[in-house]
């Protein structure tokens, strides 16, 4: 049973996540694939990265059914931009023909077919390399082995991961000094709970102990990354805390957060100015505006999941 | 007695550290004489050490509390002139206000004046854990043994705020804060399963936290406290 989050938090995450996913689909056609663009993808941590997040923004804002009808539309327009813009599938195919041992295809595919989108070959392909002892045997870092686990339980794949021993193996499965902390390990224990809990499906899949850690620690991060304005990271955080069987809700980060988001729905990544190029803003901001309407979305569900519980 | 008014902040602050490192020679016993009146009568500027001897408060009973170390005549009347020179003042924080009355409290059962009134009970279970931090920092001194608690809780309810605080001062490279913090999960800790390893963060500040004499001496009595080391020498 979800812990009540408080009212006020409700409301803000329901507009924060509202604006995220207007502002995500109304910009959508600046995330558009230059012409002549091929499976090889010379940057794919551009264009194919941002399509692949408003993908798994708009198909949890549709998993966790709390969209009025109109951002059902947005949602759904949105997942079928991506869809358009990835061939259908054909280029996810084609990359992973190309390159066989790459898991990004099935990352990116993962919520688009649990959304409804497939692609018959693609799927075959994938269902194959699964079973490949080569894929068990990829040397992912270990929040990344969590992610292509997950991707493949989305796609219906099957799901025989070992979930228990890829959690030892990351960062937080170890349960280290919360003050040895950095940047950039905040976001592996981000990654690592998202998946771990199908992105905050499956909360009771986190074993006590983590659980307990993260309750006790998560508030201390919040508050330094929250100090620092760096937004991103504070609303990664806040999906962990959603992916909790009891999430925690801190009034005043969601306030904060909430305080930061632009009128038309952009939420920027720190506290720097944000460019008046709509361009430029679109490819700075577009995974900070991703993932607030992902931390909406579960924060609003939680919510609703507790009101119906009582 | 009067002292010329020229010590500027500076001067204070450089002095309370020559005490920290005075009293920290003392708990590890390489500092003879141990006590503040012997700290006091080598001080080029004996208003700066008297304002040390008030800013360290209560900690300059740590040797005596923790090791035994000898306080005689000399320090009894030492910390007496420097709560003359800088009497508490009614404005006071609460914080500041149960420092100097353990300083008060130790300084009776040495000779001293008997201490007035405790000060109201500080809560600190009830305010959100970052505030709650904050007041447990400021009130650092008194983990030591034999001081009338400030809380109406045991030190036992603050421990999670204490290691939360920990966490976040070291996050935030606040290693005064830190160390103080310390001290604090050292005592509430006890008998309890902390939620981090204090030693390791106390290590931790020993090789990153600079060299400032007041944080050592914070590690040193945190330490101690981990350890159940009270009373003993060495």
């Amino acid at each position: 049973m979800t812990e009540p989050v408080a009212e006020p938090v409700a409301r803000l995450a329901h507009t924060m996540a509202t604006r995220a996913l207007g502002w995500l689909h109304h910009n959508r056609e600046r995330g558009r694939f230059p012409a002549e663009t091929t499976a090889d993808l010379t940057d794919p941590n551009s264009t194919y990265k941002s399509l692949g997040e408003s993908a798994l923004a708009a198909s949890l804002l549709l998993r966790e059914g709390l969209a009025s009808p109109a951002e059902q539309r947005l949602a759904r327009e949105l997942l079928d931009f991506c869809w358009s813009q990835l061939g259908n599938g054909d280029l996810l195919y084609e990359r992973q023909v190309q390159f066989p041992a790459m898991t990004d295809p099935l990352e990116v595919y993962g919520p688009l077919a649990r959304s409804g989108y497939r692609h018959r070959r693609l799927h075959e392909l994938l269902t194959h390399l699964h079973g490949l002892t080569s894929q068990r045997g990829t040397e992912h870092v270990p929040n990344r082995r969590l992610a292509v686990a997950s991707a493949s339980r989305m796609a219906g794949l099957g799901d025989e991961a070992d979930w228990p021993a890829l959690l030892g193996a990351t960062w937080l499965g170890h349960t280290p000094e919360p003050w040895a902390i950095d940047w950039m390990t905040a976001y592996c224990l981000t990654h690592t709970v998202f998946h771990a809990t199908d992105w905050g499906a499956r909360p009771g899949d986190l074993p006590a102990h983590l659980r307990e850690y993260l309750e006790t620690w998560l508030p201390v991060w919040l508050d330094i990354w929250c100090e620092v304005k760096d937004w991103d990271l504070v609303i990664e955080l806040l999906i962990v805390d959603a992916c909790l069987p009891h999430p925690r809700s801190d009034p005043e980060i969601w306030r904060r957060v909430a305080a930061a988001q632009h009128g038309d729905g952009l939420m920027p990544r720190s506290g720097e100015p944000v460019t008046e190029d709509p361009d430029e803003a679109f490819h700075a901001h577009h995974h900070t505006t991703v993932v607030a309407a992902i931390a909406g979305a579960l924060a609003v569900s939680r919510h609703r999941g507790a009101a119906a519980a009582v | 007695m009067s002292y010329p008014d020229a010590s500027p902040q500076a001067d204070f602050a450089a002095a309370a550290e020559a005490l920290a490192r005075h009293v920290l020679g003392a708990l590890k016993g390489t500092q003879e004489p141990p006590g503040p009146g012997a700290f006091l009568a080598g001080a080029a500027d004996t208003k700066a050490a008297l304002a040390a001897v008030r800013v360290l408060g209560p900690d300059v009973f740590a040797p005596l509390l923790l090791t035994g170390a000898p306080f005689g005549a000399a320090d009894r009347d030492a910390v007496t002139e420097a709560f003359r020179v800088f009497p508490p003042l009614p404005q006071d924080g609460e914080e500041v206000a149960w420092r100097d009355h353990a300083a008060a409290t130790l300084l009776a059962r040495h000779g001293g004046e008997p201490p007035g009134a405790a000060p109201p009970p500080v809560r600190v279970a009830s305010r959100p854990w970052r505030e709650g931090a904050r007041t447990l920092a400021r009130l650092a001194p008194l983990t030591l043994p034999g001081l009338p608690g400030p809380f109406t809780e045991p030190p036992a309810a603050h421990l999670l705020t204490a290691c939360r605080g920990l966490a976040r001062s070291l996050l935030r490279r606040d290693h005064t804060t830190a160390a103080r913090l310390a001290r604090w999960a050292a005592l509430a800790g006890r008998g309890a399963r902390r939620p981090l390893d204090v030693a390791t963060a106390l290590r931790h500040l020993e090789l990153c936290g600079g060299s400032g004499a007041r944080v050592a001496l914070d590690i040193e009595i945190a330490r101690r406290l981990l350890a159940g080391r009270e009373g003993r020498t060495g």
